[in-house]
Formats: C-alpha cells, structure tokens, sequence
C-alpha cells in the first residue's frame, strides 16, 4: 500500500513539468470540445489523438489520451444541458434533467452541478483504479488458457447483454461478428492466412483503430447528417461555480453512483452510457424528491455525471490487470498502450509496476484540469455548439481519413475505416450496438490462441474447462448473464425464491 | 425504426447471418490441418473460427425465427415503397454523405491530398446548404463560405499533420 503511495507521488512528481502541464490543459480542453460536440464522442476523439501520438514519448502519449478520454466524456454534459443532445452517448442520462433544468433558466446551475458531479465521480473512480488494479492484476496471475477462454465469452456475452438493453440477441450477434473480424490475416500459430482469398492488404488483419474511428466516428458522421438542425436554448448562463452547500445535500448520491459507475466500468466493454443510465436510476428509486426526476433534478443531473466520470476510471482497471477494456474509449487506449511498447494484463505488475501509478497521477491529473477548465470558459465555448454540421462533418471526416492512415501509412485502412462507418451506421439503425463489436476485434485475438492452447494441454478433453475452479465460476457467470435474459428463466427463479419465502414463513 | 419494419429486417438480416455463419464453417473446414507435420489437431487454424461460424449461424437462426414469429417475412416489397424510400428526405442526406465520403477515399492517393480534401470539404457544404427554391445569384454567400471554409481545412490539416505531427500525407 505505501509502496504503491509511493509510486504515485513519484509519478505525480515526474508531470509536474511545464511541457506536461500544458499538454494537460490543452489535451483536456480539446477534449471538452470533441465532447460537446454533438458526432464527435469521446472513442472518436481517443482514437484520433492516438494516430496524432503515436510519435510521442509513452507517458506523455498516454497522458494526453487520458485528458482527451476525461475531458470528452464530461464535455458531453454541455450539449446535453444546452441541447437535449448528448455529447456523447454517455450524456444520455444527463439530458434527462439538464436540459429541463436549463429551460427553466438554470443552465448556469446545471453545468456547476454536473461540472463537480464529473469531478468527485472522477475522484471515487480514480481511488478505486489506485486500489483495485493491483489486487485483480495479483490475482489474474494464476490464471491460465482455460480461463482467458472463459473470460473472453464472458466479456462479449455480458457487453451485448448490457449494450443492447431492449435486445441482447443483437448484442451477442455484433460481438460474435467482432470475434470473427479478429480472426481475418495472419494467425500466429502457423502463420496462415485466414478468410484472406489471397488479398496481401487483407492478410495483415483488421487494425483496431480504422475500424473503430468508422464505426464510431464515420458512423456518426452519418447519422448527424440525417437529422434535422438542432437549436441551443436560449438563456443566460450565470452561477456555474457551484454553492458547496449545494453539492454537500447530494453526497449519498455522489458517493453511490461513484462506486456503481467504476464497478460498471470495470466490467468489460459495458461503457459510460450505461454506467451512467444505472447510476440515474438507483439515484431515482432512492430520492426523497422522485417526482422532481425528468424534470430539471439536479440530483438526478449529479447521479448521471458522477456515474459517467467514475466510469471512465473503472474501465481503466480491467485495461491494465487483464487487457480487457473496460468501454470502447478505454479499448482504444489499450490499443494505444501497446503501439507504444507498454503491454497491459497480469503481468503488468511485474514489467511495468509503476505504470499503474503513472495512470492514477494521469487521471488526477486530468480531473482537476476538467475541473478547473469546466467552470471556466463557460459561456465562450457554448458558441462552438452554433456552428452549422454541415460545416463541421466534413472536417471531422479529413480527420477519421488522415487518423486511419496516419498509423500505417496504408489506403487500405482507410478502405477499412469507411466500410465499418458504413456497417455501423446500419448496425445502429437496426439497433445493433457497436461496443461489443469492438470489443470481438480485441477479444477474439485473446480468446483464439487461449481456446486452441487449452484443447491442446488438455489433449481436447473439454473437462478442465468446467471443473478448475475459476474457470467454473466464469463459466456459470456467463450461463447466468445470458439465462437472465430469457422468460423462462426468470420465471423459474421468482417461483423458486417465492417457494423458499414461503417455506421460511411456514417454519 | 420502427417495429415493423424492424421486424422485417431482422428477417432479412437472419438469412443473411445463417449464410454468414454457415460459409465460415465451410471455410474453416476447409483449412489446413498440417497433419504432414504432425501438428495436434487441436490447434489448427481453422478450429476457432469454425466454432464461431456455428455460434453465427445459430444466433440468425434464433433471429430467423422470432422475426418469422413477429411476422418479418412478410416483406411487402413494392416498387412505390422502394421508391418512396428513396425519395425519403433522410434516405437521400444519407446517401450524399456515403457517396461524397466514399469518393474521397477512392481518389485518395490519386489526386494531391490537400487539393481533394479542399474539393471535398467545398463539395460537401455546397451541396448540403444550396436550395432548389432559390436563384444561384442569391447563394453566392454559401459558395463563398464553402471556398473559405474548404481552403482553411485542407492547408490546416496538411501543415498540422505533415510538419506538427509528421506524418506523411496520401
């Protein structure tokens, strides 16, 4: 523990130069703007940074991603208030009561609320990454193939079950879909060339990057320039620095959706969106003032924001102790970790041990300049949300071009950019969702090797995949994740506990 | 979408996933097993994403059958319905930004970067603020903010990306 203290303050020493700071500020504030603007969303704005990064030194690469990711996903807040747009998906649950809220004229109030929502969430999921990371990444040494196996189904199973609330069906076809891309090129086994039909370009694989800046940024793309032209609400914004009094009455609230937004976060590819959907409604079912919900709650507003923020450092914890991202942004950021040299998962505390701790200096680092940066500059920057889409698609699209050809210098990743923003728009629109897609891309190349080695220790005897212990509880976790989504299932355990309800009554 | 209309895609989308899943499998069996070297048959190539071929066709296969259950199949597919959707506002924003965007890419490498991303940004506010109901004259203003808009980028982003991030350009 005071090691890992140590480790921290060293880290947090080692930023405190001029160059770094500033590259905090700027990355954070960039990030803000990417978040605000409505087709711009944080994976987008990640992934972008990554192919302008990638010729940087490590810890500073990582640290301006981390900004941009923070700043990004609090940024949404802005338009959600302003607009009844968010920002970015993870702003879903924000709109719901800032936007009425700045209707009645508090749009200064909200954005002071949600600014410091994002802020103290950030914080609780930052303490939890400082404490979590190193004890999953301990415990992750003993696993084997048989349980990265396990893990990987578990990851793509739970990711479309929570992705895809109204139907998991369609979030398990995306993420087996994913599994499949990932096995287009080069496996590493024998070198062959798989699903390639003899096309050189294709036999190096999918790179994660171009398919993800399509399927999330060109996507987008498309589905902004389909709607109508929306309209900022008119109002004075005045009070943004929150009264702490104000803050102080939220703070079950704060510190509930905290801790549900990292565990959310920590759980693979289930990103803000739903971190901050959950941690809005455990704040509803518990509030003395349910009836203010949907109206312009600014306790709902703090629960959604806090959610969201805690999120991103929760998705952080899987990233660097398993290899498993936490939501789409974080996958980019893993992605970005291993271009340059830095390999996350269990072994993490062994090679890079003071990583870890640079990644918590990172994320405080990031929170305080979100925060400072988010009272500030307030009312200059919501000008940014009046410029006309049509100006502003095609510079971000140049952007996804230039950021998928940046990395590997190919046209073919551009191919592959344009492709996925093609498939994803119509997988959206037939409410397919994206993360466990992505999520397949990363999955796929873990689960592959694992599976194939596992069958080759056990000499293809599928036993040790149920009987050593923690592959048993994967795989029952992932049974029940994807039983719980069926009728009958349901069905069967409210007639089973009523049963023993009424057993226990009786005796 | 709506659920109708859902439903028939789902439909679709099934056939399609079942054909998907089942010519992956066919692929993967396809795959060589190296048994000249000796090679443990439980790690050749073609094992996982045979698996996953099944999974995929199984998984249209529930598809296929609900949506038969909500009455997918049912297409309902008539020239003026065809029509209507492509005469549909949204349908034809949609299609300008796949095929502008898709032009771009396809004479990326061909034609100078910074000339194409410049025709494309022009191209793009151009067609999406310009109105049928009025005269050319009374549009100069988009044509002007287009021009100005399109030069901006297309120097930004290749002085941005060729000499502050150094990378080399298509």
């Amino acid at each position: 523990m005071l090691e890992g203290l140590r480790m921290f303050v060293e880290a947090l020493g080692g930023f405190m130069t001029p160059k770094a700071l500033f590259d905090v500020l700027w990355a954070t504030q960039l990030g803000i703007i990417v978040g605000m603007l409505p087709g711009l969303t944080a994976t987008m704005g990640v992934a972008l940074m990554t192919t302008l990064t990638f010729k940087m030194a490590t810890s500073n690469a990582v640290l301006i991603l981390i900004c941009m990711y923070i700043g990004a996903i609090y940024g949404g807040s802005r338009s959600a208030i302003l607009l009844n747009i968010p920002g970015t998906p993870a702003n879903a649950a924000t709109a719901v009561d800032g936007y009425p809220a700045a209707k009645k004229g508090l749009a200064g109030q909200a954005i002071g609320i949600g600014t410091t929502g994002s802020f103290l969430g950030s914080l609780i999921g930052m303490f939890m990454l400082a404490l979590f990371t190193p004890l999953i990444g301990n415990f992750a040494l003993s696993f084997q193939s048989f349980e990265f196996f396990w893990l990987s189904v578990f990851g793509v199973v739970i990711c479309g079950n929570l992705t895809a609330p109204k139907d998991p069906l369609k979030g398990w076809i995306s993420g087996f879909l994913g599994l499949f891309i990932s096995m287009i090129g080069m496996e590493n086994m024998y070198a062959y060339k798989r699903f390639s039909f003899g096309w050189v370009e294709l036999s190096g694989g999918i790179a994660l990057i171009p398919a993800m800046v399509g399927a999330f940024g060109f996507a987008e793309i498309i589905m902004v320039m389909k709607y109508p032209v929306m309209e900022v609400v008119k109002t004075k914004i005045e009070h943004v620095i929150p009264r702490p009094r104000e803050i102080a009455r939220y703070w079950k609230t704060i510190v509930r959706s905290g801790i549900v937004g990292t565990f959310i976060g920590a759980v693979p590819g289930v990103g803000e969106d739903i971190a901050a959907w959950v941690s809005y409604d455990l704040a509803r079912r518990s509030s003395k003032e349910k009836e203010k919900f949907g109206k312009g709650s600014f306790e709902g507003l703090i629960a959604a924001e806090t959610g969201n923020n805690a999120c991103v450092a929760g998705a952080m914890i899987p990233v660097l102790s398993l290899a498993i991202p936490g939501s789409a942004p974080a996958a980019v950021l893993l992605a970005a970790m291993f271009i340059h040299g830095v390999r996350p998962g269990p072994l993490i505390m062994l090679e890079f041990p003071t990583f870890i701790y640079q990644v918590v200096a990172m994320v405080l680092l990031a929170t305080t300049a979100m925060f400072i940066l988010g009272l500030s500059l307030v009312r200059t920057l919501v000008k940014i949300l009046l410029v006309p889409r049509q100006k502003l698609m095609p510079i971000v699209f140049v952007l996804c071009m230039v950021g998928s050809f940046a990395i590997h210098g190919r046209i073919f990743e551009v191919g592959v950019m344009i492709v996925f923003g093609i498939i994803g728009y119509y997988m959206r629109v037939m409410d397919y969702p994206i993360a466990p897609l992505v999520l397949g891309i990363i999955l796929g190349k873990i689960l592959d090797p694992n599976l194939r080695r596992a069958l080759v220790i056990s000499n293809g005897n599928l036993i040790p995949f149920f009987t050593r212990p923690i592959s048993a509880v994967i795989f029952v976790i992932t049974l029940l994740t994807i039983f719980s989504r069926m009728q009958w299932f349901r069905n069967l355990v409210s007639s089973a506990t009523g049963g023993i309800k009424r057993l226990l009554k009786r005796s | 979408m709506k659920e109708k209309n859902m439903a028939k895609a789902d439909f679709v989308t099934s056939i399609f996933l079942i054909l998907f899943g089942l010519f992956v499998l066919y692929q993967s069996l396809q795959m060589p097993r190296f048994e000249e070297r000796h090679v443990n048959p439980y790690s050749v190539p073609g094992l996982v994403p045979g698996f996953l071929g099944i999974v995929l066709a199984f998984l249209g296969l529930v598809l296929f059958v609900r949506s038969i259950l909500k009455g997918g199949h049912r297409l309902e597919l008539t020239a003026s319905r065809i029509r209507d959707f492509f005469l549909d506002e949204s349908t034809k924003r949609i299609l300008i930004t796949i095929i502008l965007s898709v032009g771009y890419g396809v004479f990326l490498g061909k034609i100078k970067f910074s000339i194409l991303t410049a025709l494309y940004v022009f191209l793009f506010i151009v067609i999406f603020d310009y109105k049928r109901q009025k005269t050319l004259k009374d549009q100069w203003k988009i044509f002007l903010s287009g021009f100005i808009v399109a030069v901006l980028t297309s120097a930004s982003v290749t002085y941005v990306f060729r000499y502050l991030f150094l990378v080399n350009l298509p």
